[in-house]
């Protein structure tokens, strides 16, 4: 059951594959930094901009009434003094118009009951231990932004560092591609989400940008581990002796990303809301890490 | 063999340990997953970086809020150097809390400027008629809609602004209204004249409903040295039309006159009362407020999550599916693919969970959503380690070596790899749990926490147990350890 990648003949298949998901993520974060309107590279959620995300469930002894988004704002809007903010609610109802899921623009704790009291009066009642609320302000989003591009930025230099000096410089080299290569894609495909489903990220996102990052540099470190050594070893070419150390790990990576992506998916299966995006991230980042460390990776190392 | 035999009574030992733990230390479950309220609050400070002394200072000041408002099993923590974490479990609605830190509670005892009473008695009253205006407003939402208040309304706050020469420059009326407010309150204070006496000669705060209506009043007792200053400043107002102020936050909360007959001595005995039409929650805010002190800092709450119990409840259990399943189909697939090995690993990744969960309630680690999803991912990256070894174990059996042979170079190959993937997420979780948020440090936690310990347990534990299972003669078959159809390769 010997692998038998032919990564030589298609070196520049390959690479050009790469090129065209890169400049695919690029587009999206171009696209969605001039063309949204968030004007941000990906649309940022409520952990970096403020703002109030309600979850509730409503009581209802069977089946929940159908109940249209439109028709609660035009009630709330009735007993409500500022219509600007009514104007930015966004309500959605989701499980059979049981749960109700809502956003708002920055509110303190009062106004933020004050809300739920008016919803509860005009579809309650509500299951008030069902409550998921989070207010964030603007302040803090803000410092969280910072707080998770710096930590990117840190560990990545400490990556690159140990690299640096576990590695010789080629090698190094070619295994920061592959991990920027790996970020930006997983990125890019945000973007795209953001802009499409308007899916937003949050401070969960960094953390899965970091773990890939981690991840990343795993796989690719175990594979030229491979490399290094058989090219000491073996008397095969240069080449034949990269693609076949590649086909040797080709099963360890396969089964590593196979046995990590296996309880991701049941958190995306069974797990909280919550966690969901966190765990698409995550499992996109070590499909996209897993061929760029069998396939792109060790590519660049070919000679010509 | 006598060396791996120790090992395998160590592995026995530290699993009934874990095990001990586990039942008589239960694990700390975060407010995502028992419900309650976390609210973070930022401390303000204009120029220059919170000291550890403010923060300190506002730490205890806080917490001696908290104590006095009675909050069951609160928990308050600093975080980074100018943020305080508090979190209150259950059912406890976090607005009352929210009202009692967020203010800086400064009280100031003011005497009035000579020869403004004309002045005050103006102001006083167009603090009156702005109240009522925010009284009838809130009051009265559903009339908003009704053009005719509206404008009336309107006109009214018209009057008003054109009276004190003030405008707001706020679009919305409930802003617009609050602004006015602060605007008169300002004007107020700034009618009297401080005194030394402030809000730091207090010794104790307590209230009582008054007896001729349902209102309450604050009552306040002096230090010694705060008494006699206040009996000074009574005594020389004594008789006069000057007031005296007592000013919370900038807001002159009560001007009361002092009686001719105090003038020979001031009014003594260390105590006095603020009787501003208090309601019974607003006596008790304040109550708690001035036993606690005032804040060195301002605060500003910057973050609230709230999450109901029903809701907790059912995070534990998706994350327990989750976590399960995860690990069963995680095993079926080693054991598919390696047999023996598989099971092994299965073995070592039940022991990995154990050791795990011990240590959170050892050091402890507060269990919450992101730090149940580090564990699970941290599953992951265990078996990785196992993948590695047994893929050299498998490649040496093919190579046509003696199983304990390949078993024993598999490890010591795998050795550099392993150690080396394992110290780039460490790096990761570092930074993470370095620079991260509280939420974030969860996962950074439970994954580095989870990294560390599967180098134990798959180097050593799957070691351990494999060379346990191959001193039996019938385990040693080297079918059992690579699919048969692969075999003849």
């Amino acid at each position: 059951m010997k692998t038998n990648l032919e990564l030589i003949k298609n070196k520049k298949k390959i690479i050009s594959f790469s090129t065209v998901l890169i400049l695919l993520s690029l587009l999206g974060i171009l696209y969605s930094t001039f063309n949204t309107s968030y004007k941000k590279p990906i649309n940022l959620g409520m952990d970096f901009v403020g703002g109030n995300e309600l979850r509730i469930e409503r009581v209802c002894e069977e089946g929940c009434s159908n109940v249209s988004p439109d028709s609660v704002l035009e009630n709330l809007r009735e007993i409500s003094s500022n219509k600007n903010f009514i104007n930015n609610i966004k309500l959605q109802f989701q499980n059979n118009n049981k749960l109700i899921s809502i956003r708002t623009p920055y509110l303190s704790i009062e106004e933020s009951n004050k809300l739920i009291t008016n919803i509860d009066n005009i579809i309650g009642p509500l299951n008030y231990e069902s409550k998921d609320s989070r207010l964030i302000g603007p302040k803090l989003g803000k410092r969280l932004l910072t707080n998770c591009v710096t930590s990117l930025l840190v560990s990545l230099f400490a990556i690159s560092l140990y690299i640096t000096i576990r590695f010789d410089k080629k090698y190094a080299l070619f295994a920061l591609l592959a991990l920027f290569h790996d970020l930006l894609i997983v990125f890019g495909i945000f973007s795209w989400l953001g802009i499409i489903m308007s899916v937003e990220v949050n401070s969960l996102f960094a953390v899965s940008l970091l773990t890939i990052a981690g991840y990343s540099v795993n796989d690719t470190v175990v594979i030229f581990d491979r490399i290094r050594e058989n090219l000491k070893s073996k008397e095969e070419g240069y080449n034949e002796t990269i693609q076949l150390s590649v086909n040797e790990s080709f099963r360890r990576t396969t089964f590593t990303s196979i046995t990590t992506i296996i309880p991701l998916l049941s958190i995306i299966l069974f797990g909280s809301y919550s966690l969901f995006w966190f765990s698409l991230a995550l499992s996109l980042g070590i499909i996209v890490g897993s061929y760029s460390s069998i396939l792109l990776a060790p590519s660049l190392l070919l000679k010509d | 063999m006598k060396r791996r035999q120790g090992w395998l009574f160590f592995i026995i030992f530290l699993l009934t340990l874990s095990v001990y733990l586990l039942i008589n230390y239960p694990l700390q479950l975060g407010l995502d997953l028992q419900g309650g309220s976390q609210l973070t609050l930022q401390i303000i400070k204009e120029e220059g970086n919170v000291t550890r002394d403010e923060l300190e200072a506002v730490n205890s000041v806080i917490d001696k809020r908290i104590n006095n408002l009675g909050v069951s099993e609160s928990n308050l923590q600093t975080l980074g150097g100018d943020q305080l974490i508090l979190e209150l479990p259950g059912e406890q609605n976090p607005l009352v809390a929210s009202r009692v830190l967020g203010k800086t509670a400064l009280l100031e005892f003011r005497t009035q400027k000579e020869g403004t009473s004309t002045d005050l008695k103006t102001l006083q009253l167009q603090r009156l008629s702005i109240k009522e205006l925010i009284r009838q407003y809130s009051f009265a939402e559903k009339s908003q809609n009704d053009d005719n208040f509206l404008k009336a309304f309107q006109d009214d706050l018209k009057d008003i602004e054109q009276e004190l020469n003030y405008s707001s420059s706020s679009s919305d009326l409930y802003e617009k209204l609050i602004e006015i407010k602060k605007y008169v309150d300002k004007e107020i204070t700034n009618l009297f004249i401080k005194t030394d006496l402030s809000g730091k000669d207090l010794i104790n705060a307590g209230r009582r409903q008054e007896q001729t209506n349902s209102n309450w009043e604050v009552l306040l007792t002096f230090s010694n040295s705060g008494g006699e200053k206040f009996s000074e400043i009574t005594k020389s107002i004594a008789g006069t039309n000057q007031l005296l102020a007592i000013i919370l936050d900038g807001e002159s909360i009560s001007e009361a006159s002092v009686g001719s007959q105090f003038a020979s001595t001031g009014i003594t005995g260390g105590s006095a009362t603020i009787s501003g039409n208090f309601s019974a929650e607003d006596a008790r805010e304040l109550e708690v407020q001035l036993k606690g002190g005032s804040l060195p800092l301002p605060i500003e709450i910057v973050e609230t999550n709230t999450i109901g119990a029903l809701l907790g409840s059912k995070n534990i259990l998706k994350s327990l599916y989750a976590a399960i399943s995860g690990l069963i189909f995680v095993g079926i697939f080693m054991i598919f693919n390696y047999r023996i090995l598989g099971f092994v690993s299965v073995l070592s990744l039940v022991l990995y969970g154990f050791f795990n969960l011990a240590l959170y309630s050892l050091i402890p680690v507060t269990l919450t959503l992101p730090g149940i999803s580090g564990l699970i991912l941290s599953i992951g990256m265990a078996v990785d380690a196992n993948i590695l070894i047994f893929e050299r174990i498998r490649e040496e059996l093919y190579d046509g070596n003696t199983l304990t042979r390949s078993i024993d170079s598999g490890f010591q190959r795998a050795n550099s790899s392993i150690v080396d993937g394992h110290i780039t997420t460490l790096l990761s979780c570092f930074v993470l749990f370095l620079l991260g948020t509280n939420f974030v440090k969860g996962f950074a936690a439970t994954l580095g926490i989870g990294v560390l310990i599967s180098l134990f347990t798959s180097l050593n534990c799957s070691r351990t147990i494999l060379r346990f299972f191959i001193t039996y003669q019938s385990l040693r078959q080297k079918n059992l350890y690579l699919p048969r159809n692969n075999f003849s390769n």
